[in-house]
């Protein structure tokens, strides 16, 4: 039972490493913004926390900290030019962003290690930490989504001329999403730093960016449980359906067509408003 | 050496463009991002060498030749375009349906596009295949100092062809006009008349078959088919329609040449290193100063203007 167990923790802590990143795709699509910037404010929030405990041999947990900081800062300064565009041109622009990450890091060897990537990252982070992270990671969403924030949020989403007839400086809300979501990545890039040894520009690219379009689409865009019930489907879709394993990519992407297409809320979010409406039909009787 | 560089960067630059066309058609007339444009090309070059050497897939022995390379090319193209029309029935019908939003599409083609990757990996077995030796015949030709391949001399002959029949479908017969009063406004062209299902229907077996061609000369130019392979034509295909005007046919041409030669002079007189920076940098710039592209006129929707 527990050699069972042992042989899954490796896969729930990169489930949970994939929650941090699906969670930072959540915040933009729950405030309206049709962003994919995740995977490139990752690769800035690992690359700088490598960096600083490597080079300035500053303590992991400082470094983290730098993880956090640069991946806010980028989805700030990034939130400015794009809030003059929309839907498609916000994702083509944040797509274009996630590019120059990934060849600007392949480009600075000296600093990044090139294609070859940073090896030998003290290992700090450990299971439990990742654990505690995602609780409390979970409770700061729910706080925010209950709060004035989150209302915001989801007036922008669901119609901005509306938002901004109620008050709602869209702009600032868009900014604060971004912020966010540069934020949560960052240091979610920075756990994975220090939980895998080593980092390679690759794995910051257009793969990281479906998957964690993925998980929130297959779970919710709403709720703060949809990031969560998304990672979990598509970490354990290739564990149960072990003949299919080999298959795993045609799953995953058969799974997002028929869920986009007859669950198009997701699987938290049709559930939630299932089970609402059937308390409403069952108080009209 | 400029001159040469020039002239490898325009039929660089010609594959682009061919890649884009389709992939801006759609956008223009569906108003779609349809990401699995990348894997309909890259199958059509597996369709492609399936026609001409199926040994080299399906055996590991020597290759014995099949089919001669302008019959594959028309069975790439027609396989192309079939993938397009099992796309727009199976991935955006659907949603069309239902007036869903332009993410749901984009999300719904990911899937797909995931699919076909899957397929193809199984296919190849994750290796990475070559048109046999002499599919083409390669010949050099000197002129004007310049050394140009019979290869080069037939990608972007064909590209012109494919280029030109598209203008004449769209301007000259009256499915093109259907096409373009559907782009313009789908509910007046059904008040006219124009059944929308038939033109999208049209238009996905024309952009796929337009990536059909784009993967074999892809798989010629480069002597590599893989299940990868169309990726990296899809964000640089983000590059040429931005440029160009998304939903711009003409600017799709013009901006995938310069696009081609951007890409082939970065990398002589740059680095080859820093080329894709330079390259997603332009978009990036280009969607902030003028989203619209290089050619389009100021569309209305855009941008939005917020308090």
């Amino acid at each position: 039972m527990t050699g069972w167990l042992l042989a899954y923790l490796p896969l729930l802590a990169s489930a949970i490493l994939d929650c941090g990143f699906a969670f930072s795709q959540y915040v933009v699509l729950r405030a309206g913004v049709f962003s994919v910037a995740t995977a490139g404010f990752a690769s800035l929030g690992a690359y700088a926390g490598a960096l600083l405990t490597m080079r300035l041999g500053l303590p992991p947990a400082l470094s983290l900290i730098g993880s956090l900081v640069v991946g806010a800062a980028a989805g700030a300064l990034l939130s400015i030019p794009l809030a003059r565009l929309r839907g498609v041109f916000q994702a083509i622009a944040t797509l274009a962003f996630v590019q120059i990450v990934l060849s600007v890091s392949l480009f600075v060897e000296p600093v990044t290690g090139g294609a070859l990537g940073l090896n030998g990252i003290p290992q700090a982070v450990q299971l439990w930490h990742l654990v505690i992270f995602l609780l409390v990671l979970l409770y700061l969403l729910h706080a925010l989504g209950g709060s004035s924030i989150g209302r915001a949020f989801d007036a922008a989403r669901q119609d901005e001329t509306v938002a901004v007839a109620l008050g709602i400086s869209v702009v600032r809300y868009h900014a604060l999403a971004f912020t966010l979501s540069g934020g949560i990545a960052g240091f979610t890039g920075g756990l994975y730093a220090f939980n895998r040894y080593s980092l390679v520009p690759d794995q910051f690219g257009f793969a990281m960016l479906v998957a964690s379009l993925a998980a929130v689409v297959l779970g919710g865009r709403i709720s703060v449980l949809g990031p969560v019930v998304g990672t979990a489907v598509l970490a354990l879709l290739p564990e149960l359906a072990r003949g299919f394993a080999e298959q795993r990519y045609l799953l995953h992407g058969a799974l997002l067509m028929l869920v986009i297409i007859f669950l198009p809320d997701g699987i938290v979010d049709t559930a939630k408003f299932r089970w609402r409406g059937a308390v409403r039909g069952n108080a009209a009787h | 050496m400029l001159a040469q560089q020039v002239a490898n960067g325009l039929v660089v630059g010609s594959v682009y463009a061919l890649f884009a066309l389709g992939f801006t058609l759609v956008f223009g007339v569906h108003h779609v991002l349809n990401l699995a444009h990348g894997s309909v090309c890259m199958w059509g070059a597996f369709i492609g060498l399936i026609a001409v050497a199926p040994d080299s897939v399906f055996a590991t022995g020597p290759a014995t030749p099949f089919l001669p390379l302008p019959v594959a090319f028309l069975l790439a193209m027609l396989g192309g375009g079939v993938l397009g029309v099992l796309l727009d029935l199976l991935a955006f019908r659907p949603l069309r349906k239902r007036h869903a939003t332009e993410f749901a599409a984009l999300v719904s083609s990911i899937g797909a596009s995931l699919i076909l990757i899957s397929l193809a990996q199984q296919l190849s077995q994750t290796r990475i295949l070559r048109f046999p030796f002499g599919t083409f015949p390669l010949q050099f030709f000197r002129f004007a100092g310049l050394r140009i391949s019979s290869l080069q001399i037939f990608i972007f002959g064909c590209v012109a062809v494919l280029f030109a029949g598209l203008l004449f479908y769209l301007y000259r017969t009256s499915f093109g006009r259907q096409v373009r009063a559907v782009a313009v406004n789908e509910r007046a062209a059904t008040l006219l008349g124009v059944n929308p299902s038939a033109v999208y229907l049209q238009i996905f077996f024309i952009s796929g078959a337009l990536a059909g061609a784009a993967g074999v000369l892809i798989g010629l130019a480069f002597n590599s088919v893989n299940f990868l392979m169309g990726e990296p034509y899809l964000m640089r295909a983000f590059v040429v329609v931005v440029l160009g005007g998304l939903g711009s046919v003409t600017g799709a041409v013009v901006a995938g040449l310069l696009l081609g030669l951007i890409q082939v002079l970065t990398v002589v007189y740059v680095s080859s290193g820093l080329s894709d920076a330079i390259i997603f940098s332009i978009l990036f710039l280009m969607l902030l100063v003028r989203p619209t592209g290089l050619f389009a006129g100021l569309r209305r929707d855009v941008r939005v203007v917020r308090g």
